[in-house]
C-alpha cells in the first residue's frame, strides 16, 4: 500500500462529495438495519445464557402433555404418587410438584387473570432458584401463611396489571377469597412477571379438586449423573410406572437448558429472516457503489491514460479504484454502526419501559468489527469490476477519450 | 414539446446504458423484495382469516374469562354454568343458543397416540342448527345420529396418514381415553385447522367420558337479525352481569363475535406485515438514493449541454421536466421489472414453502392494488429523488454552464 495512492483516492472522493455522500448513505442504511437487528439477537442470546446460568444446568422438569399452557388443562397432570416415585429414582434430588392454574385477582373493583403458582414452603428456595426470582419488597411466604400471597414484579407497577400499584399489606381477592399481599418478586421478563405465588395448602383450599394433581414437577439432578441422561431415565421409568407404551406417554421430561435452547433457536430463526431481508438493501447499495465506480472510471478515463503513460502499473490502477470503493464501504459501515448503536439503545430503552427486559441490545466488539469489515468488503467487491475495467484500459485509447 | 422531452430523456438514458441499468437494478431489487414479501404476508393473512369465513356474522360466543393461555377447554376460575343457555335463549333477539363442551383427551389408533381436543355436538333441536351453521358433510361414512353411542366423527386431517401414520376410515376402531370408539364418519375438508382436526362426539357421550360438573366451555348464540347483534350482545352481557352478580367493568366472562376475534387476529398479522415491510422498504430507499446519484451525475456531465439549451431559449421548467422525466422513467421501468420479478418470487417461494413445510397456509396473494401501488410508488420514488438534481439543473446560469468544462 502506498500513501500517495491512498491520498489520491481520498482526494477524488472528496472532489465528488455529493456522489460520495449519497453512496455512503446507501450502504449505511443496510448496515444500520443489520447492526440493529443483530445487536438485539445478541442481547437475546446473552439473556438466555444468563437465564440458563441462574436456573442452573442441573435442573429438570416434568410436565404433562395437555393442551395449552401448563396448568390450563386439568385432564392431564402429575400425581403425588408419581412424584414420590420419581423421588426414589437414583440421581434425583429436590423433587417438587408445583400447582399452576389461572386465577382471578380482584383489587379495588378491577378484575385481572394471571397464573397462580402453589408451592410447598419447604421448596421455597428451590422455586425461587428455578423461577430466578428474589424478594424486592416485603417478604416471601412462610409456613402457615394461608391467606397471604406474594406477587410478581408487574403488580407493584402502576398501570401495568392494575391501574394502581399494589404494596405489601394490600388486601386483594383471589377467586373471591381475601388475601393479604406480603411481598413482591423482582423482574423476570415476560408474562412470568404477572405470576402470583401461594403456599400449596392455600392453593388446595382454593382448588380442592386439584389436590395432589400437579401441573409441573421440577427437580435437580445429582452430581453423579448427566442431567440429559437423567431426563431419559426418568421418562423411561415413569412411563413404565404409569403403564404407558413408548411414544404414548402423556408427559415429558426435559432439562431447563434444553427448553431454553429450543426457545433460543426459534428466536434465532426469526432474527435471521429479518437480517436476510435487511441484506437486500445491502445488495442494492452494492449496485449503487458499482454504479458510482463505473461513473468514476468513465470520468477519469483520461486521467487513467495519463497515469499509465507515465508508468503506472495495471495493479496500481486496480488498487486505487478498489481502495476508493472499499473506503466508501468503510465509512458507510462505520457510520451505520454508530447510527445502529443509537437506534438499538433507543429501542432497548423503549422495550425496557414496556416490560420486555429480554429485548436489550448487546454490542460485542465482534459485531461492530464484523459489520464494518462486511461493509468494507462489500464496497471493495462492488468496486472490483469497474476497477478491473479501469486497469485494463489501453493508455492510448484512454488518452484519446473525450 | 412534451414528446420531444420524452425522446430526449430516453436518448440520454440509452446513451448511458450501463448506468441506467445499474440504477434500475437497484430499484427493481427493492420493488421485487417488497412485492414478494407483501404478497406472501398478504397470502398468509388471507389463508388464516379465510379459515373462519364459514362462521356467520350472526353468531356470538360466551366464554368465562381466564383462559388466555389455553384453548376453550382450559379450566377457568369461575366457569359458566350449563343452565344459563336456556335463559339466554329467552333474551329478545336470540334465535337459538346451545352449550359446547370441549375436552382434552388421548386418541389412539394404529398403535400411536395423540393428545388433542374433543368437542360435543348438541342434542335435540339445537343439533340441526349446529349442523347447518357449520355445514358439515362427511367424505366417508355418515354424521353422528342422536342415538349413536361410543361412536365419533373425525375431521378430514385424519383421512391421510399424517397423524397416525395410516389413514383412519369410517368403520375403524379408535381408543379415546382408553375407551373403544367406532369412527362412524370422516368429514370433508373444510380448510379450517380446528374443524379439520376435530374429534366430534354426541354431547351425552362426551359428558359420560369426562364427567358432567354442570359447567360448559362455550355458549354459542345465534341472533335472529345480524343487524341487532350489538344490541343482543349488550343484553346478554347485562343478563350475565346480573346472573353472576358482577358490576360493569368487573365482568368475569366475555361475549364475543367470531368477527371481532378475527379482526383482532388480523390486526396482529397486519402488524407483522408492516414490520417486515419497513425493513424491506430500506432497500427501496437505497434504490432511490441510487437514482439521485445517477441524476446528479447526469446533471454534472451535461452542464455544458444545459447551458447550450438555455442559450438557445430553453426555459427553466423545460430543463426541469427533462431531468424529471428521466428519473421518473428510471423508477417506473425499475418498478415494472421489479413487480414482475416480485410476483414470480412470491408464487415461487410459496410453492416451495408449501412443499417444504407441507402447510396450506403458505400462500401468496398479489392483489391488483399492490401492483398498481408499487408501480405508482416506483415512479414517485424516481421523481422524488430526481427532483433536487433536476431543480439544480434548471437553476443553472446559462453563462456559467457554458463555461464549465
Amino acid at each position: 500500500m502506498n500513501l500517495e495512492e491512498v491520498s489520491y483516492s481520498i482526494k477524488n472522493l472528496w472532489e465528488r462529495r455529493t456522489r460520495s455522500v449519497l453512496t455512503v448513505l446507501s450502504i449505511l442504511m443496510g448496515i444500520t438495519a443489520i447492526f440493529t437487528l443483530m445487536s438485539f439477537g445478541e442481547g437475546m442470546k446473552v439473556y438466555m445464557d444468563v437465564l440458563a446460568d441462574e436456573v442452573g444446568a442441573d435442573k429438570l422438569f416434568i410436565q404433562s402433555k395437555g393442551i395449552g399452557a401448563p396448568g390450563t388443562d386439568e385432564n392431564f397432570y402429575i400425581s403425588k404418587d408419581e412424584i414420590d416415585f420419581v423421588d426414589k429414582i437414583k440421581g434425583t434430588k429436590d423433587v417438587n410438584g408445583f400447582y399452576m392454574k389461572i386465577g382471578e385477582l380482584k383489587f379495588k373493583k378491577e378484575l385481572r387473570y394471571g397464573y397462580l403458582l402453589g408451592f410447598s414452603p419447604d421448596d421455597k428456595e428451590f422455586m425461587e432458584e428455578v423461577f430466578t426470582v428474589s424478594t424486592i419488597k416485603g417478604r416471601s411466604l412462610e409456613n402457615g401463611d394461608l391467606n397471604k400471597i406474594t406477587l410478581g414484579y408487574n403488580y407493584q407497577l402502576p398501570k401495568k396489571v392494575f391501574d394502581k400499584p399494589l404494596a405489601p399489606g394490600d388486601k386483594i381477592q383471589v377467586n373471591g377469597n381475601d388475601f393479604e399481599v406480603v411481598g413482591f418478586y423482582d423482574e423476570i421478563g415476560g408474562p412470568d412477571d404477572n405470576n402470583m405465588y401461594l403456599l400449596d395448602e392455600a392453593f388446595e383450599i382454593l382448588y380442592p379438586e386439584s389436590k395432589d394433581k400437579y401441573a409441573m414437577v421440577m427437580l435437580r439432578s445429582d452430581k453423579s449423573i448427566d442431567p440429559q441422561d437423567l431426563a431419559e431415565k426418568i421418562e423411561d421409568k415413569l412411563r413404565k410406572y404409569k403403564g404407558q407404551d413408548e411414544g404414548k406417554e402423556d408427559f415429558f421430561v426435559e432439562t431447563f437448558a434444553d427448553a431454553l435452547e429450543q426457545f433460543g433457536i426459534i428466536i434465532n430463526v426469526i432474527n435471521s429472516v429479518l437480517i436476510l431481508i435487511a441484506l437486500v438493501s445491502v445488495i442494492v447499495a452494492s449496485v449503487n457503489i458499482m454504479n458510482t465506480m463505473y461513473t468514476a472510471v468513465l470520468e477519469r478515463t483520461k486521467e487513467i491514460g495519463i497515469m499509465k503513460a507515465i508508468g503506472a502499473r495495471n495493479s496500481k490502477i486496480l488498487f486505487i479504484f478498489v481502495f476508493e470503493s472499499g473506503f466508501l464501504g468503510l465509512v458507510g459501515g462505520a457510520l451505520g454502526v454508530v447510527l445502529g448503536y443509537f437506534i438499538s439503545s433507543f429501542g432497548g430503552s423503549i422495550a425496557a419501559m414496556s416490560g420486555l427486559p429480554m429485548l436489550q441490545p448487546v454490542f460485542p466488539p465482534a459485531l461492530t468489527i464484523g459489520c464494518i469489515l462486511f461493509a468494507t468488503t462489500i464496497g471493495a467487491v462492488s468496486g472490483f469490476f469497474p476497477a478491473l475495467q479501469a486497469s485494463k484500459l489501453k493508455p492510448v485509447d484512454a488518452l484519446r477519450y473525450e | 414539446m412534451i414528446s420531444d422531452n420524452f425522446k430526449l430523456a430516453f436518448k440520454n438514458l440509452s446513451q448511458r446504458r450501463l448506468r441506467s441499468w445499474l440504477t434500475m437494478i437497484g430499484i427493481f431489487i427493492g420493488i421485487a423484495s417488497v412485492v414478494s414479501l407483501i404478497g406472501l404476508g398478504q397470502g398468509l393473512r388471507i389463508a388464516i382469516t379465510s379459515q373462519f369465513d364459514f362462521l356467520g356474522t350472526d353468531i356470538l360466543s360466551v366464554q368465562a374469562s381466564g383462559n388466555t393461555f389455553g384453548p376453550p377447554s382450559s379450566s377457568v376460575p369461575n366457569a359458566l354454568s350449563d343452565d344459563l343457555v336456556d335463559k339466554i335463549e329467552k333474551i329478545n333477539g336470540v334465535e337459538a343458543s346451545y352449550n359446547r363442551y370441549i375436552a382434552s383427551g388421548k386418541l389412539e389408533f394404529n398403535d400411536k397416540q395423540v393428545i388433542g381436543l374433543a368437542a360435543s355436538i348438541p342434542m335435540g333441536e339445537d343439533r340441526k342448527l349446529f349442523e347447518k351453521m357449520l355445514n358439515l358433510k362427511t367424505q366417508s361414512g355418515r354424521m353422528l345420529k342422536q342415538e349413536d353411542n361410543k361412536r365419533l366423527v373425525l375431521g378430514s386431517s385424519f383421512s391421510d396418514d399424517s397423524i397416525f401414520g395410516k389413514s383412519v376410515n369410517a368403520g375403524d376402531k379408535v381408543l379415546l381415553n382408553d375407551v373403544k370408539f367406532e369412527v362412524i364418519g370422516v368429514l370433508e375438508k373444510k380448510g379450517n385447522f380446528m374443524i379439520d382436526g376435530s374429534v366430534l362426539l354426541n354431547e351425552n357421550t362426551l359428558l359420560d367420558l369426562t364427567g358432567d360438573d354442570g359447567t360448559t366451555d362455550i355458549i354459542a348464540v345465534k341472533v335472529k337479525d345480524e343487524k341487532n347483534i350489538d344490541k343482543v350482545k349488550f343484553d346478554i352481557e347485562k343478563f350475565l352481569r346480573k346472573e353472576r352478580d358482577v358490576k360493569i367493568g368487573e365482568e368475569d366472562f366475555a361475549v364475543t363475535s367470531p368477527q371481532a376475534m378475527l379482526e383482532a387476529l388480523d390486526s396482529v398479522l397486519i402488524g407483522v406485515n408492516i414490520f417486515v415491510f419497513i425493513i424491506a422498504a430500506i432497500s427501496l430507499l437505497v434504490g432511490g438514493i441510487g437514482i439521485m446519484n445517477t441524476m446528479y451525475t447526469a446533471v454534472l456531465e451535461r452542464t455544458n449541454e444545459i447551458g447550450i439549451m438555455k442559450a438557445i431559449g430553453a426555459t427553466n421548467s423545460s430543463i426541469f421536466l427533462l431531468f424529471f422525466i428521466e428519473s421518473g422513467f428510471l423508477g417506473l421501468v425499475g418498478g415494472i421489472i421489479g413487480i414482475l420479478l416480485g410476483v414470480l418470487l412470491a408464487y415461487g417461494m410459496s410453492a416451495i414453502g408449501r412443499i417444504a413445510l407441507g402447510s396450506d397456509l403458505i400462500q401468496a396473494s398479489v392483489p391488483m392494488s399492490l401492483i398498481i401501488g408499487s408501480l405508482c410508488f416506483s415512479f414517485i420514488l424516481g421523481t422524488f429523488f430526481g427532483v433536487i438534481p433536476a431543480y439544480q439543473a434548471s437553476k443553472l446560469q446559462p453563462v456559467e454552464a457554458l463555461r464549465k468544462k
